[in-house]
């Protein structure tokens, strides 16, 4: 697994995702905790925001899926993400697979956050951020999947 | 200042080549060159290591990691370069997949919707526990992989079931009347 990441972060320094760049400070020394800046696309709703995005890795990676949320003050505003960072992604849980990447779920959300037409939470926001199960993992939520065409 | 550039970006695109060399025969999973490698039909490819434990995390749903299509032990390729010395198939290296771990579903049937009130029975003294013990056992027997329909010791557990239903039977209808 160790190096499984080590190549992940060897990829993601060389093809590196328009708008995303690695927390350098926050990588050092832990590879199984990465934080990513995400500067949002120009020509989107999110044009000049920026927000952190945090990957954990599970002992199991890449056979497990890592936990992935928007962490810090700044969440994106998506009728898919919740207050709390926790986001709506059917590939962080049922649709998995281990041939998906750092960079594969990154330009999922980076697609995710563009195609965006009307900024919003969702609609169960308020009652999900109370009582969801674990705030600092989103994994531990039982996830059904609204539709993903947004 | 412009040479300095155009070098560079020459030596970018040389290693960019190499690295897309390379990358066509890395292993969908760990992202290294595939050892003891096996291709799907779908034409993916694995080392067979790290398909294998792929294929045991989702043994009910056994997928392509890459394109999702169905795939299994039996419907991968081992693939043999031609300066490999070692011809055995990587499938047989790692060891014999453990049987399926089978938990037999409660016979509710065995104890029927007619035998409902069997719990309350449990009060009653002279109720025979011994019989329950050995019931109990054989759901346990149960337990173990199940015997494929049509063979004899499906047959026979069939058989002894209903026996021990018959007899369930008789001893309630002797409890009520009792
Ligand atoms: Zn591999
Ligand atoms: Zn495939």
């Amino acid at each position: 697994m160790a190096q499984r990441l080590q190549k992940e972060l060897a990829n993601f320094m060389r093809d590196p995702i328009p708008g995303m760049s690695l927390d350098r400070n926050l990588v050092e020394g832990n590879l199984n905790v990465w934080v990513i800046n995400v500067d949002g696309a120009p020509n989107t709703l999110y044009e000049g925001e920026i927000f952190k995005l945090q990957f954990k890795f599970p002992q199991r990676y890449p056979f497990d899926s890592p936990s992935v949320m928007f962490i810090g003050n700044k969440i994106p505003e998506h009728p898919h993400i919740y207050s709390n960072g926790h986001i709506c992604l059917s590939i962080l849980t049922d649709e998995w697979s281990p041939a998906l990447s750092v960079q594969s779920v990154c330009l999922s959300i980076v697609s995710m956050l563009s195609s965006c037409k009307a900024k919003s939470r969702p609609p169960d926001d308020e009652r999900y951020v109370q009582t969801c199960r674990d705030p600092s993992d989103p994994k531990k939520t039982r996830w059904f999947f609204h539709d993903d065409s947004v | 200042m412009v040479l300095v550039e155009e070098d560079r970006s020459k030596s970018e695109n040389n290693s960019n080549e190499k690295n897309a060399d390379n990358s066509q025969y890395e292993c969908n999973i760990c992202l290294d060159t595939a050892r003891d490698a096996v291709i799907s039909l779908c034409g993916h490819l694995f080392c067979w290591p790290c398909l294998h434990k792929w294929l045991e995390t989702r043994p009910n749903n056994q997928t392509c990691p890459v394109c999702k299509s169905a795939i299994s032990k039996e419907k991968v390729i081992p693939l043999y370069g031609r300066n490999c010395t070692d011809k055995k198939d990587p499938r047989d290296k790692v060891p014999p997949r453990p049987q399926g771990q089978r938990t037999e579903a409660p016979r509710n049937n065995f104890f029927g919707s007619g035998l409902d009130g069997l719990h309350v029975s449990f009060g009653i003294g002279a109720f025979p526990f011994s019989f329950f013990a050995s019931t109990f056992n054989i759901t346990t027997e149960n337990r173990m992989p199940a015997p494929a329909p049509g063979s004899t010791q499906y047959a026979e557990e069939q058989f002894l079931s209903r026996i021990f239903l018959i007899v369930a039977i008789i001893f309630i209808i002797w409890i009520l009347l009792a």
